[in-house]
């Protein structure tokens, strides 16, 4: 069994609002992924996807704070580092984050490869500048970016290339940990196939050793990650195999989650659009028991009540309910007919 | 709409500014009513009076006295005499002719004086002493001697009758009159101008006209810089090309010129305060032109208002309902400062001489020209263009700040 | 900061990239021509709409003590004859244009018989050397300090931020005036007015220089000044929309210093302030004119006021054509300038 490239023991960060209330956007979240292998974390907007992703980089900017837990990259424990060190050690050789709408993180008035300059002077400032230029040309011919990006400035650059660029960018340091958050949402299909399989090369290639793939399209997930993890309200809500997650959802909100997918197939229009009613509960200040129960299908008065931790189903799956798997599976069953 | 008005008396900024502003619009409200009468009129016979309380001289002499005896009313007296550096002087002197002064208090006028009559002999000539130095001290000594001695004045007055100098009144060293007794008494906070005017109640008009010029100018070039940039924005194609061509003009020549050449030509029995204010705004309108286009551009092929368009609606209604609402913020910011700078260009054009005529009101920028003219600043008369200066200054802030504060309010990302 | 064209954009001006400038330049050089038909069509025809008849004004100063009707018509006449008043409107337009071509911008009432182009002549020079630097230092000041005040924006900020507004709010003349009172008059450390000390006449020698110098500090602070206020604030809001943009934070993601990424931003900010000095030279020449007049420096500002109280229409005209003309100029150099900097220019010729 290969080691875990990240581990994460009950990560807890919170922001705290202009009138100093605190909210917890993490709590207490545990994962890890293996060497090789691609984790792909699911939910709605605002369930704290994005968040946790900071928070698993050490960065952490008022008004994000770090509370509690551990992160360990590969061996390393960067949890609540000072500032300067995570900047210096963490950020981009360690792990690497891909931020939302990828077509604006780029300076418009910076050429490209002046940009790659910086990023790799910041951590290495003796650096070659023609060395850095060449090593930057390979890797992009590598990754499938026509040669003349580098030169060019964001401007000019379609939206599709410019999301292509920022991941190469971001990997230029070969981060043992990418994260990348909704890298192919504002895409159009053709560039989503493309960064899709960007990703895999930087992956098969050994560019990155790990990578935590953030989306709220599900269908996405199940083509390219290996693991899925749902996370609710702040909380992770279940965890396990691609294949399993997709089509044996344990958890309700997970059930939901894959049933609202509409696969355009023979037969679609005859079937009722299912959706998950309500809304996510207010974080300022979150519900005792289970945080899915205003919204549950299954809910029963104890939900409410009792604090659930996270509860091993085998095989590496685990979920966050008090129901059993059985029960779960035959209201599941019910609701089918 | 209420909860913007809300978030707009919560900010700082905006409430200081207003608050300026309210205060300055109060005063000039309020003041004519505390001191009624033409601004305009003279009441000093000669140049730049300096501010202060002004008794009328020949009152106080008919008025009924009360007699104190102040401590220091001497000393006083005599210090009025003897500036510091006529006692440096006089020191100086006394080291010329070999006195010894090693245990003489400059500041003691008393021993000072006696040490000075006992010594001063006009004969004397002290060694590296010029004429025209023994001559001030000649002076200096007469001017001293003429310091009264006696401790009482006598008022006589010429009888019309009979031809004969009569005596009228009688002033002891220790009267006293109590002011508030007196028939005449002015107090000018701001002294006068050069033309011996009330520079206080000028100033308290001036700003009322300036204001009302700041005012008229800002909603001509708010409304011509509205309706530009809105068919610039909305219609675009070569009705925009037109516009921004124009726009572009004003741009490049300076709209200062263009106020010289447009007030130069109009002559100066015709340039009353309103056709000033219409032609700086006529002038002016050119960055709210902008501002709103681009700000139309950009809301134009929003959903609604495609939505609109789908439905038929027709283009006043759609501008009226679908795109005024959005950027009435910027409209309202504009005019602020299209106010604030309407006030500054013709505090400019006045100060050239080119502002409303002088005789029927009197505007900041006028006070300025006067001011200038007559070299208040040459002769030390501060207030003449000091307070002048810092009521537009003044004036210009409140009203910055309130777009400040506004400002921050439609743009959260510029919040504190 | 990034104000040297490095090495890779004089390449790419020899090359290929200059085609797609063509279009840009080409537009806005038609446009300057255009303007420039414009300024000479308003400079000629607003003073003399103005009522009354100037050559009566010239006629009666000359004619002081001649009683006799005809002599008197006559030196109306020939003055008439001269500057051209007795030829219906567009005869005078054509001849004011040729004249225009020749550098012929009339004579002068107020100085006859001097030559306007002379009077400015002599005055540009003064005006140039002043206001072009002391803008341009202002400009720069002025964004520093705004800058600055976005980047420390803890407490510091609190205070200078409404300190500055107040100061860019004190007029042009007012700040020229105080500064006159309280350094000229009170201070006596710098001379009240002109170019140069009443004794001398321009020469080269050290004396005069020094003395030219020594005039020039005061009007030049104060323009410096007055231009700092103004920028300041718009650089502060500039800068802060931009600290606050995505490429900021990714930038911060990668590990970039944020020195470095302070970088980015100020250069990013400084674009838009460009186009504003573009926009804004109007304005700032105008108060920077005031100032002259109030230290009665003998640019154009206080020719132009010479010819505004004598009622010298010529001399007005020919001040406030030449005045345009250089706001002109200056417009198009920044906009030519402003095309090579910001490469989303650039970029958008190649659409």
């Amino acid at each position: 069994m290969s080691k875990n490239i990240l581990e994460v023991r009950g990560l807890t960060t919170k922001y705290v609002t202009r009138f100093h209330e605190d909210v917890y956007a993490v709590d207490h979240v545990s994962l890890s992924i293996e060497e090789g292998k691609s984790l792909g974390i699911a939910g709605e907007s605002g369930c704290g996807k994005s968040t946790l992703a900071l928070s698993l980089m050490g960065y952490y900017f008022a008004p994000l704070h770090y509370m509690s837990g551990d992160i360990v990259v590969d061996g390393k424990n960067i949890s609540n580092m000072d500032p300067d060190d995570v900047r210096k050690t963490v950020l981009g050789t360690e792990i690497a984050y891909i931020p939302q709408a990828a077509m604006n993180a780029l300076n418009p008035t910076r050429r490209i490869r002046k940009f790659v300059e910086d990023v790799i002077l910041a951590h290495d400032p003796k650096a070659d500048r023609k060395q850095i230029y060449e090593m930057a040309k390979a890797r992009f011919a590598e990754l499938g970016l026509p040669a003349d990006v580098l030169d060019r400035h964001p401007v000019e650059l379609s939206g599709g290339m410019k999301q292509r660029t920022v991941i190469a960018i971001s990997t230029i340091l070969k981060p043992k940990v990418l994260i990348a958050d909704e890298p192919s949402s504002a895409l159009d299909v053709t560039s989503q196939k493309m960064v899709i399989k960007m990703l895999r090369d930087l992956m098969d290639k050994g560019y990155i050793r790990a990578m935590i793939f953030i989306t709220h399209e599900l269908p996405l997930l199940y083509n390219v990650t290996d693991d899925i993890m749902v996370m609710y309200a702040g909380q992770i809500v279940e965890k396990g195999n691609a294949k399993d997650m997709v089509f044996n959802p344990i958890h309700p909100y997970s059930h939901g989650l894959m049933r609202s997918i509409i696969v355009p197939e023979e037969g679609t229009r005859n079937h009722k659009l299912s959706a998950i009613p309500g809304t996510p509960p207010n974080l300022k200040k979150p519900p005792q028991g289970c945080r899915f129960a205003d919204r549950c299908k299954y809910v029963v008065p104890q939900c409410r009540y009792n604090a659930l931790p996270m509860i091993e189903a085998g095989e590496g799956r685990a979920y966050r309910c008090g129901h059993s798997v059985q029960h779960l599976r035959e209201e599941y069953q019910n609701d089918d007919e | 709409m209420k909860n913007t008005i809300r978030q707009v008396f919560h900010s700082p900024k905006f409430v200081v500014g207003f608050c300026i502003f309210m205060a300055i619009l109060l005063t000039m409200l309020i003041y004519p009513f505390i001191n009624p009468g033409n601004p305009l009129k003279m009441i000093g016979l000669g140049t730049f009076a300096k501010p202060g309380t002004y008794v009328s001289l020949y009152d106080s002499v008919t008025t009924e006295t009360s007699i104190f005896k102040l401590p220091d009313a001497d000393a006083k007296r005599l210090d009025k005499f003897l500036s510091s550096e006529d006692r440096v002087s006089m020191v100086n002197w006394f080291t010329a002719v070999g006195i010894d002064i090693s245990t003489l208090d400059i500041t003691d006028t008393n021993a000072l004086l006696s040490l000075w009559k006992a010594n001063y002999d006009p004969a004397l000539k002290p060694k590296g002493m010029t004429k025209a130095q023994r001559n001030y001290y000649n002076r200096l000594n007469d001017s001293l001697n003429a310091a009264s001695t006696s401790d009482t004045l006598t008022v006589t007055e010429v009888d019309a009758s009979s031809g004969e100098t009569v005596e009228k009144a009688k002033i002891g060293v220790n009267d006293y009159v109590n002011v508030g007794n007196v028939a005449n008494v002015k107090t000018l906070p701001l002294g006068t101008d050069n033309f011996g005017r009330d520079t206080l109640k000028e100033l308290v008009a001036a700003c009322g006209t300036s204001i009302e010029i700041g005012m008229i100018a800002g909603a001509v070039a708010t409304i011509i810089g509205l309706l530009l940039g809105l068919l610039a924005g909305y219609l675009g194609g070569m009705v925009d090309d037109l516009i921004m061509f124009l726009t572009n003009i004003f741009t490049v020549i300076p709209s200062f010129v263009l106020l010289i050449l447009i007030n130069y030509s109009i002559n100066q029995d015709q340039r009353g305060a309103t056709t000033v204010a219409l032609v700086i705004g006529l002038t002016s309108w050119v960055w709210t032109a902008r501002s709103v286009r681009s700000q139309v551009i950009s809301l134009r092929n929003r959903d609604h208002v495609n939505l609109s368009r789908l439905s038929g609606h027709s283009l006043p209604r759609i501008i009226l309902t679908d795109i005024l609402p959005y950027i009435a913020s910027y409209v309202m910011m504009a005019f602020i400062l299209q106010v604030s700078s309407g006030i500054l260009a013709e505090a400019q054009l006045s100060l050239l001489g080119l502002g409303p005529k002088t005789t029927e009101v009197p505007t900041l920028g006028l006070m300025m020209n006067w001011a200038m003219l007559y070299s208040a600043h040459l002769n030390g008369s501060w207030w003449a263009y000091f307070p002048v200066i810092m009521v537009i200054a003044f004036i210009s802030f409140s009203l910055n700040l309130m777009n400040t504060g506004l400002d921050q309010v439609f743009n959260p990302t510029l919040r504190d | 900061m990034g104000f040297t064209l490095p090495r890779s954009r004089f390449l790419i001006l020899g090359g290929k990239a200059m085609k797609g400038y063509r279009k840009y330049f080409g537009k806005k050089i038609l446009w300057f021509v255009i303007t420039f038909i414009v300024a000479l069509l308003l400079n000629f025809i607003l003073p003399r709409l103005m009522p009354g008849d100037p050559v009566a004004a010239v006629t009666a100063k000359q004619a002081q003590g001649l009683s006799e009707a005809s002599a008197v018509k006559a030196i109306y006449d020939n003055y008439a004859r001269e500057f051209g008043t007795n030829k219906p409107m567009t005869e005078q337009f054509v001849t004011y244009m040729t004249n225009l071509f020749h550098g012929d911008m009339g004579t002068s009432f107020s100085q006859y018989p001097r030559k306007v182009s002379d009077i400015i002549g002599n005055a540009i020079g003064w005006t140039i050397s002043l206001q072009l630097p002391a803008i341009l230092i202002g400009w720069l000041l002025g964004n520093l300090l705004g800058a600055l005040a976005a980047y420390i924006r803890k407490g510091f900020d609190k205070v200078l931020m409404p300190l500055t507004l107040f100061f860019s709010s004190i007029p042009a003349f007012g700040m020229a005036v105080i500064l006159l009172v309280v350094f000229a008059i009170n201070l006596k450390v710098a001379p009240i007015s002109g170019g140069y000390g009443f004794d001398m006449i321009p020469n080269l020698s050290w004396n005069f220089v020094l003395s030219v110098i020594q005039h020039y500090q005061l009007p030049f602070w104060s323009i410096v000044i007055i231009s700092i206020g103004g920028q300041a604030v718009g650089m502060r809001s500039m800068s802060i929309y931009e600290l606050n943009a995505d490429y900021v934070k990714y930038a911060r993601f990668l590990g970039i210093k944020d020195r470095k990424i302070v970088g980015y931003v100020f250069r990013n900010a400084m674009l838009p302030q460009v186009t504003g000095l573009a926009l804004s030279l109007g304005t700032m020449v105008g108060g920077a004119l005031v100032a002259e007049i109030i230290f009665s420096y003998p640019g154009l500002g206080t020719t132009m006021y010479q010819g505004i109280t004598m009622a010298d229409y010529p001399l007005i005209s020919g001040t406030t054509l030449i005045i345009t003309v250089m706001v002109l100029i200056a417009t198009f150099v920044l906009d030519i300038v402003y095309g090579f900097i910001d490469p989303r220019v650039k970029a958008a010729q190649f659409d």
